[in-house]
C-alpha cells in the first residue's frame, strides 16, 4: 500500500473505537454477548490498524493526512491535521493493544454485570481509548486539547462507573476538579500560542518558533507543561491520582494507569521536543526536576501504603517520574528510554493492577495486611504478579531492566551523577515497596478470605499474554531498540524533518542510532546493589509504618480537594515562574 | 478598552481559582469551575477582536460590498470566536457531569464539605 493510501487510514484509527463504542452502546439493549464482541473487536481492528502503519512509520516516514483533504496553502494549514510518526505510534499501538486485553479482561471478571451496564461501560471505555490514540496521533493544538477534553470526561465516567460506591464518587469529583483546571490551562495555552502566531499545526508553530520565543509563547508553554503534567500524575500535580486507582474498577485503573496517565508524557515530549525545538531547553531543567521530585517522592509514598491499588498507584506517580527524566536527558539514548518504559509500563502497570483487581475479587481483601496467602491460593496470579513486580524492578531479563538501562546510560552519558544518585535511590524504594507486597501474598495465610472465588479463563489469559509480554520486552530488546524505539527518539529529535512533513503532506525523519549494551557491568552492578539495598529498606519500613515522620509525610495526601488544587496552583506558578525567569535571564 | 477586556479575563480566572481553592461546599467549587470557564471565553473573544473590525459574517454583505471585500477588510477573527463557542459546549458538558457528581456524593455523604469527604487519604 502507498504511503498515501497508508495516511489516509490514519482517522480511521480514531474512526473505529469511536463508532465501536456508540455501536456497542446501542446492541447491549438487543444482546450484551454481542455489544461485547463489538466492543472487543472495534479496539482489535483499531490496533490491526495501526500496526498496517508501523513498518512505514518505523522506516521513518511521517503519514500525514489533512482532514476533510484541505491541503496547506502557502505554508498555511487551514483544518486538522493527523501527523502519524514513530513517537506517537508507538503510543498509540500499546494502548489499542494493552485496551483491547483490557476489555477482555472486564468482560471476563464482571460477568454478573446488567448488559445495560457494561453497554455503558464499553462505549466509555472505547472513548478513552479513542481519544488517547487521537491525542498522541492528531498534529494539531487545539485538536490536542479535544482529545484531552474527551479523554478526561470518559475518565470521570470511568472512575465513578460503580455510583453506589462513595469512594468511586469522592474520587471521581478530585479527578475532575484537577483534570478540568488543567484542561483551562492547556486551552489558554492554545489560544495564546494561536494569537502571537496565527497557527495551530505543530509543524507551523514550530516554523514560527524558530526565532525567540516571546514571553506570551513561553507563557504558553508553561501552561501546556502544567495542564499536561497533571494528567500525567507528575508530583505535584498528581493529588487525584492515588484516589483515583483506589476507587475504580480493576481494569479501569490498569486503563488509567498504564495508558492514560501516559498521554501526558507523549504530549509533554511531542511540544517540548518538537514543537518549541530548540527554544524549549529551559524547559528541560523543570522536567528533571518535577520528575526527580515525583519518583522518589511516589515511591517513598508506595512504600507506606497499606492498601495494595493506592501502592501501585503511588508507584504510578513514580514510574511518571523516571519518564520526565527520561525526557528530561533531552539525548537520543533518554528518548530512547523514555520511548521504551513508556511501552512498558503500559505492560507491566496493567498488569500489576489487574493482579490487584483479582486478588479484590477473589478474596474481597484490599489491604496489604489482608492478602497474605493470597499468591499461594492462586499461583498463577501471585506468578504474575511477581513477573511485574521484578520487571519494574529492572532484573534482567526482563523489560524493566533495558528502559531504565537506556535512561541511566542517558545520564552517564552527560555526566549528571547527581541525579543518577537520585534516580538509584528512587530505585531502591520502588524495589522496597513492590518486593513487599509480592513477598505478602505469599506469606502464610492467617484465615479464611472474605471470598474464594476463582479466576476465570479470560482473567488469566490476559494477565498470562502481559506477563509474556513483560518477558518478550525484555528478551527481545536489540531488535526493538534499533527498530522500534531509535525511530520513536529520533520523531522527537528530528523537530525539522517532523514539521516539514506536516507542511508538506507527508515526509520522512532522519534515522537515529541507539546502542544498548545488554550485559553492561555498570548497569548489572547498579541492579545488584539496588537489590541489596532494598532488601533491608523493605523490612524496615514493615516494622515501622507507623513512626511519627512517616505519618507526618503521609499527612501531605491530605484527601481534601481544596488542598490537591492548591498544590496544583503552587506547581503552575512554579512552572511558569521558572521558564519567565530563565527566559529574562537570557537577555 | 480592550486592556479592560484581559484584565476582567485575569481576574475572572484568579477568583475561580480562588473559588476552587478556599471554599470547601462542592457546589461552590463547581462554581469557581464555571467562573475559570468563563474566564477563557472573554479572553478568547479578547483575542479575536480587532480595532474597528466587524463581525466575521460573510453572508448578506452590506449594500455595495462583497463578501470577498468583507473577508480581506477588517473582521474579527471567526477561528478564535469558533474556539469559544468550543469552550462553551465542553464548558456545559462538564458542569452537567460535575453536578451529578456532586448529588451523588451528596446522597452517600450526606454532605458537600469536601473537608468531610475524604475517606481517601495518606
Amino acid at each position: 500500500m502507498g504511503t498515501a493510501a497508508l495516511a489516509s487510514l490514519a482517522p480511521l484509527a480514531v474512526v473505529v473505537p469511536l463508532t465501536g463504542g456508540v455501536v456497542a452502546l446501542l446492541l447491549s439493549r438487543l444482546s450484551a454477548r454481542l455489544s461485547r464482541t463489538v466492543s472487543v473487536a472495534a479496539l482489535a481492528a483499531t490496533a490491526a490498524l495501526l500496526a498496517m502503519m508501523a513498518p512505514a512509520v518505523y522506516r521513518g516516514e511521517v503519514l500525514v493526512h489533512y482532514l476533510g483533504h484541505q491541503p496547506p496553502v502557502a505554508g498555511q494549514v487551514l483544518g486538522v491535521t493527523f501527523g502519524v510518526d514513530a513517537w506517537g505510534l508507538t503510543y498509540a499501538l500499546i494502548a489499542a493493544v494493552v485496551g483491547t486485553l483490557l476489555l477482555l479482561y472486564m468482560f471476563s471478571e464482571q460477568d454478573e454485570l446488567g448488559s445495560r451496564e457494561l453497554g455503558g461501560f464499553s462505549c466509555l471505555f472505547l472513548l478513552l481509548v479513542a481519544a488517547l490514540i487521537g491525542a498522541a496521533l492528531t498534529a494539531d493544538l487545539v485538536n490536542l486539547f479535544v482529545w484531552f477534553e474527551v479523554a478526561a470526561l470518559a475518565s470521570y465516567a470511568l472512575t465513578a462507573f460503580f455510583l453506589e460506591r462513595p469512594l468511586a464518587l469522592e474520587a471521581s469529583f478530585k479527578l475532575l476538579v484537577l483534570t478540568n483546571v488543567a484542561s483551562f490551562l492547556i486551552f489558554v495555552a492554545a489560544a495564546l500560542v494561536y494569537a502571537g502566531h496565527g497557527a495551530l499545526n505543530l509543524g507551523q508553530i514550530h516554523v514560527a518558533l524558530a526565532g525567540r520565543p516571546g514571553l506570551a509563547d513561553l507563557t504558553a508553554l508553561g501552561l501546556l507543561v502544567a495542564g499536561f503534567a497533571t494528567k500525567a500524575g507528575l508530583a505535584p500535580f498528581h493529588g487525584w491520582l492515588p484516589d483515583a486507582h483506589t476507587a475504580a474498577p480493576g481494569p479501569v485503573s490498569a486503563a488509567f494507569s498504564g495508558i492514560m496517565v501516559n498521554v501526558g508524557i507523549v504530549a509533554i515530549g511531542r511540544l517540548v521536543f518538537t514543537v518549541y525545538a530548540p527554544a524549549g531547553r529551559p524547559v528541560l531543567g523543570l522536567l528533571m526536576g518535577l520528575g526527580l521530585v515525583s519518583a522518589v517522592g511516589g515511591a517513598l509514598f508506595a512504600l507506606f501504603s497499606d492498601d495494595l491499588k493506592r501502592l501501585l498507584a503511588y508507584d504510578t506517580i513514580a514510574q511518571m517520574g523516571v519518564l520526565a527524566v527520561g525526557l528530561a536527558t533531552g539525548s537520543g539514548t533518554g528518548l530512547a528510554g523514555t520511548a521504551y518504559h513508556l511501552v512498558n509500563h503500559a505492560l507491566f502497570k496493567s498488569l500489576l493492577f489487574l493482579c490487584a483487581g483479582a486478588i479484590v475479587h477473589a478474596t474481597g481483601a484490599t489491604k496489604l495486611s489482608e492478602m497474605a496467602g493470597a499468591g499461594r491460593r492462586m499461583p498463577w496470579l501471585g506468578a504474575a504478579f511477581a513477573v511485574a513486580a521484578l520487571a519494574i524492578a529492572g532484573i534482567p531479563p526482563l523489560n524493566g531492566y533495558v528502559s531504565v538501562g537506556l535512561i541511566h546510560a542517558a545520564l552517564e552519558e552527560s555526566h549528571q551523577y547527581p541525579t543518577y544518585a537520585v534516580m538509584v535511590l528512587a530505585q531502591v524504594v520502588t524495589i522496597a515497596a513492590l518486593g513487599r507486597a509480592a513477598v505478602t501474598l505469599y506469606r502464610p495465610a492467617r484465615g479464611e478470605f472474605e471470598r474464594a472465588e476463582r479466576l476465570r479463563p479470560g482473567m488469566l489469559v490476559a494477565l498470562l499474554l502481559l506477563a509474556g509480554a513483560c518477558a518478550g520486552f525484555g528478551v527481545f530488546a536489540s531488535p526493538l531498540v534499533g527498530h522500534v524505539v531509535a525511530p520513536a527518539a529520533q520523531a522527537l529529535h528530528d523537530a525539522p524533518g517532523y514539521s516539514h512533513a506536516l507542511l508538506a503532506g507527508g515526509g520522512t525523519v532522519s534515522h537515529g542510532h541507539v546502542a544498548f549494551d545488554y550485559f553492561a557491568p555498570a548497569e548489572l552492578v547498579t541492579v545488584l546493589m539496588t537489590l541489596v539495598l532494598a532488601a533491608p529498606l523493605a523490612w524496615w519500613a514493615t516494622a515501622h509504618s507507623g513512626a511519627r515522620p512517616i505519618a507526618r509525610m503521609r499527612a501531605i495526601q491530605t484527601g481534601s480537594v481544596n488542598d490537591y488544587a492548591t498544590y496544583q496552583a503552587v506547581g503552575l506558578i512554579v512552572v511558569v515562574a521558572t521558564l519567565m525567569f530563565s527566559a529574562l535571564a537570557d537577555r | 478598552m480592550i486592556i479592560a477586556n484581559y484584565l476582567c479575563a485575569v481576574a475572572l480566572f484568579c477568583l475561580g481559582l480562588y473559588t476552587i481553592l478556599t471554599r470547601r461546599n462542592l457546589i461552590k467549587i463547581v462554581m469557581g469551575l464555571s467562573l475559570m470557564e468563563a474566564s477563557t471565553y472573554v479572553l478568547l473573544l479578547s483575542l479575536a477582536h480587532r480595532p474597528g473590525a466587524t463581525a466575521p459574517v460573510l453572508l448578506n454583505p452590506p449594500a455595495g460590498q462583497t463578501p470577498q471585500q468583507l473577508a480581506q477588510g477588517n473582521v474579527a477573527d471567526p477561528i478564535l470566536q469558533n474556539f469559544c463557542l468550543t469552550a462553551i459546549i465542553i464548558g456545559v458538558a462538564v458542569t452537567g457531569v460535575s453536578l451529578a457528581v456532586v448529588v451523588r456524593v451528596a446522597q452517600h455523604y450526606g454532605t458537600l464539605d469536601a473537608d468531610k469527604i475524604r475517606a481517601m487519604r495518606g
